[in-house]
């Protein structure tokens, strides 16, 4: 028995250095992190790393094997929801699947702007206000029907139809002429948007006329004969949604047709010999779901040709034999807001408030200059993420480059608040407001990653270093939902937050900084920004230039009035097995599309 | 008998209506809703459009009213539509709920075979190496996380030796109905069920080994031997089945808790079941598919624990006085 019990307690001490073990890492791990404390030395270390750049198409450049088969990993920890209809998805992973078999009638350029090159030609007329897409010959469904203006029209008319509940209905289409009454129910037909009787051209008017037609029309159709028609009560909208022709067996008009789907694990798309374009490269392309744990593995062992890789495994991938690493700086930026004011839900505006803590301007550059962002960048993403400098990401070619933000500048943030008259009045390190009365800020940020708590703790100590005191929100990190949660309803204890906005094609700030927008969390308003806002999206900026130079003066006043202090731009990254060929992450370039894509051996 | 399960199944239905009302309170607490979720971080979204939305599905009302609605339509078996999947939640958990009970049962009939030989033979041969061997065993896969074991399975036998597929329920390409479709199947489902099973062994193995221990000391054993039992029976006939009667108690648990408890395994082996879904509609307030959820797990612990009783109540004669 004695015997016994000292094998149990061998065992047990063996399972406790485990967990012993365990503990002591994660001590390591924040230690770690407290080490990097703006220490001179540290921060040298750092410059002399170098900044990582990537490619955007693939080297590998032999012929083309006839035949070929890809296998592309969706990289997620979930099953795909697969919902397969451009209208009806939500999700960024449906968008991955979507790519193979459906289209826009309209390709885009590097600049996400429509051009000619795609499956219809487009013309704009009528003051700007009209756009004119004419399908091209040729263009076919998968069940083999030709492509129509009216499939076209039936996206409308289910986007706008008062039973469809989906994301899609927004800005330009609901600006299509009679869409508000057919919204309504008031109208059985949209009024802005004719056919022609071929059936090949659709002209849809609007009621204002916006550049944002130029990088947000929508112009992916329905097939109507596949589907059923909703308009005519041949299916309801729930019918529909839920329809096995969007989910296991939905058509496009795309390079490839969806074969066979798994729900939620896989799917298998074989080439469409009619596709307009020409003819696929690959015969067949299989889709499956790869665990990001299990997704760096999966590359080495050639069981995933492309993936979109997790960028906190960059370290681990860098110098892989397998497959290479494309980048290219994202649509989205990280930011820290400053809460201006509030919400006013009644008449649906933001309204400013002169007295709000942080009013006064100079507090705001002060508090971006603290922030050193190259360190965050290069330490805590390893070169992945780069200081922003404005507003406008540089994925679009809106960014003014002249523009060079508000670098790391403590000895300036300093003097800023010291001719803000915010002082140190009692002695204690820590600056008072203005009146001499203690300052603290509440700072809201989200959960999620293991970098997000040190780097909240490392913008604390940066704004200390200024003498600012800022302290969590309830005193710790807050998850997603709670977090816009706490934004949209507005909390008024919330003085700064952290958080990150993708923003889409569409150079228009609007829908984040306008005065009528309820995603203006800082609930900033100037009457220069209502007009520069409104000029952006004039008729007169239909010119490329005018509309530059007036998004360059945004972007200026924005640096200048700080109501969100952009922190840093990401790069995004695809793994690429090294058999691939004729792949391209630039939009711009004509290896982005997937009828190109092939594989060597 | 007939009497005592009739009982119970009566009882099951407060408990249940029980549950949901705390369910839907509890969902109906945490901030945010599934138009917030869909719509989080994305600036197109106008306030018109989300509040268009939220009238349309009725979240703007009361609590109670919405509880109303939700429960008159549950109990006909309609639980409403996903907003992040768009389809009726009945469909979408029909879809998955195969998946999640084929890993399961395999798990448990697994977690079985393997745990219950173990627990007789280190609970028979108390002290040898061979108990040693099974304790420590034991305490190694009560220590590792499932998530950790998981991977190391994944890479040990899909990546290095290239044993087994690396996720997935079953190869695309295999026609559905054939042969190779099953087959393909089993090779999918082999390292989920065994990194489940290997790990969830301990607490079967510790209280057999325990209970078998106990029981070889007590009088009717000490009778049996000195009556002159052979040995193996006094281990099969008398000790077993009383050691067994825990065992059999935990059945159902172990059949609720397998049903909820495989999110990671799921997740780590892109296996798409119930675990995953439940953890993304959370973080996506998809509010109808979390009660749906919730009332499955909450039915299946109920059921599953009249199992065990009923169980017990056959093995246990004495359970079944009043």
């Amino acid at each position: 028995m004695v015997k016994k019990k000292l094998m149990m307690l061998v065992s047990l001490m063996l399972v406790l250095s485990v967990f012993l073990a365990a503990c002591g890492k994660d001590k390591e791990k924040v230690e770690g992190v407290e080490k990097e404390k703006p220490g001179s030395e540290k921060i040298e270390e750092v410059e002399k790393t170098e900044e990582p750049s990537f490619p955007v198409d693939v080297s590998n450049k032999d012929a083309v094997l006839e035949d070929g088969e890809l296998v592309y990993g969706l990289v997620s920890s979930d099953p795909f929801k697969g919902t397969l209809s451009p209208v009806f998805y939500q999700d960024a992973y449906d968008a991955e699947l979507l790519r193979f078999f459906a289209e826009d009638l309209l390709a885009v350029d590097g600049d996400y702007l429509i051009t000619n090159d795609g499956a219809a030609t487009y013309d704009i007329s009528d003051e700007n206000k009209t756009i004119t897409i004419k399908i091209k010959d040729g263009v076919k469904w998968h069940d083999g029907e030709p492509v129509k203006a009216s499939d076209l029209l039936y996206s409308y008319e289910i986007m706008g139809h008062p039973d469809y509940t989906g994301m899609r209905f927004d800005f330009p289409t609901t600006n299509i002429k009679g869409m508000t009454a057919y919204h309504q129910g008031k109208a059985d037909t949209i009024s802005g948007i004719t056919i022609s009787d071929d059936d090949k051209t659709i002209a849809i008017a609007f009621e204002t006329a916006s550049p944002s037609i130029l990088s947000g029309v929508w112009t992916a159709p329905t097939p109507r004969h596949y589907l059923g028609d909703v308009t005519k009560g041949e299916i309801t909208m729930e019918e529909l949604e839920s329809s096995d022709k969007i989910r296991t067996k939905p058509i496009g008009f795309g390079p490839y047709k969806v074969v066979k789907v798994v729900s939620g694990e896989s799917v298998l798309y074989e080439r469409f010999d009619d596709y307009w374009g020409g003819k696929p490269n690959l015969k067949s392309v299989v889709l499956k779901v790869v665990n990001s744990a299990s997704v760096l593995e999966a590359l080495k062992k050639g069981e995933v040709d492309i993936a979109k890789f997790p960028t906190d495994q960059y370290l681990n991938a860098k110098d892989a034999d397998q497959f290479e690493l494309l980048g290219r700086l994202g649509l989205s930026y990280t930011y820290i807001g400053f809460n201006l004011g509030e919400w006013d839900k009644k008449n649906k505006i933001n309204i400013m408030d002169s007295k709000a803590k942080l009013a006064d301007k100079r507090v705001r550059q002060a508090m971006w200059h603290a922030m050193d962002n190259e360190v965050v960048g290069k330490e805590m993403y390893h070169g992945l993420r780069i200081p922003a400098t404005t507003l406008i990401t540089p994925a679009i070619s809106f960014r003014d480059d002249e523009n060079k933000g508000r670098s790391y500048d403590p000895e300036k943030a300093k003097a800023l608040l010291d001719e803000a008259g915010f002082v140190d009045v009692n002695g204690d390190g820590i600056r008072e407001d203005a009146e001499g009365k203690e300052f603290v800020l509440n700072f809201l940020t989200m959960s999620g990653g293991e970098v997000a708590e040190p780097l909240a703790k490392w913008y604390m100590q940066n704004w200390e270093e200024i003498g600012l005191k800022v302290v969590l929100l309830d005193g710790r990190l807050h998850e997603l939902q709670a977090f816009y949660d706490m934004l949209e309803t507005g909390r008024p204890d919330i003085d700064i937050f952290q958080g990150a906005w993708k923003t889409g094609s569409d150079p228009d700030p609007s829908g984040i900084h306008g005065r009528e927008s309820v995603s203006n969390f800082s609930h900033y308003t100037s009457e220069k920004n209502d007009e520069l806002l409104a000029a952006g999206v004039s008729e007169q900026a239909f010119d490329v230039d005018y509309r530059k130079d007036i998004y360059n003066q945004w972007q200026a006043m924005m640096v200048e009035d700080v109501s969100l202090a952009p922190t840093l731009y990401r790069y995004d990254l695809e793994a690429v097995s090294k058999r691939v060929v004729n792949y391209s992450i630039d939009p711009g370039s004509p290896n982005y599309a997937p009828w190109m894509w092939g594989v060597t051996k | 008998m007939l009497k005592f399960i009739l009982r119970r199944t009566l009882i099951m239905i407060p408990q249940l209506f029980l549950l949901s009302l705390i369910v839907f309170v509890l969902a109906k607490a945490m901030p945010g809703d599934a138009i917030t979720g869909a719509f989080a971080g994305d600036p197109n979204a106008t306030e018109e459009r989300k509040e268009e939305l939220r009238e349309k599905f009725g979240l703007n009302d009361p609590w109670y009213e919405q509880y109303g609605r939700w429960i008159g339509n549950a109990v006909q078996g309609d639980f409403g539509s996903s907003y992040m999947y768009k389809q009726p939640v009945t469909t979408l958990l029909a879809g998955k709920v195969g998946n999640t009970v084929l890993l399961a049962l395999f798990t448990l009939i697994i977690t079985y075979i393997i745990a219950i030989p173990l627990g007789i033979v280190a609970g028979r041969w108390t002290d040898t190496w061979a108990d040693k061997l099974i304790v420590t065993y034991n305490y190694f896969s009560f220590a590792t996380p499932l998530f950790v074991f998981s991977l190391l399975m994944l890479f040990l036998f899909s990546f290095i030796l290239g044993w087994f597929p690396i996720g997935g329920s079953v190869d695309i390409k295999i026609e559905e109905g054939t042969w190779d479709y099953i087959v393909s199947k089993m090779e999918h489902l082999f390292l989920p069920v065994m990194s489940g099973a290997l790990l969830a062994t301990f607490g079967t193995i510790q209280y057999l080994r325990n209970d078998i221990i106990d029981t070889k000391l007590k009088d009717f054993v000490k009778t049996a031997r000195a009556k002159g039992v052979p040995e193996r029976k006094v281990y099969t006939k008398h000790i077993l089945r009383n050691s067994l009667l825990p065992i059999a108690a935990f059945l159902g648990y172990e059949i609720a808790g397998l049903i909820g408890g495989s999110i990671f395994i799921e997740s780590i082996f892109s296996y798409p079941g119930l675990g995953q879904l439940f953890l993304t509609s959370i973080g996506a307030r998809d509010f109808t598919v979390v009660t749906a959820l919730v009332m499955i797990l909450g039915t299946a612990t109920i059921i599953g624990t009249m199992l065990s009783d009923i169980i017990l109540s056959i093995v246990d004669p004495r359970i079944r006085v009043e």
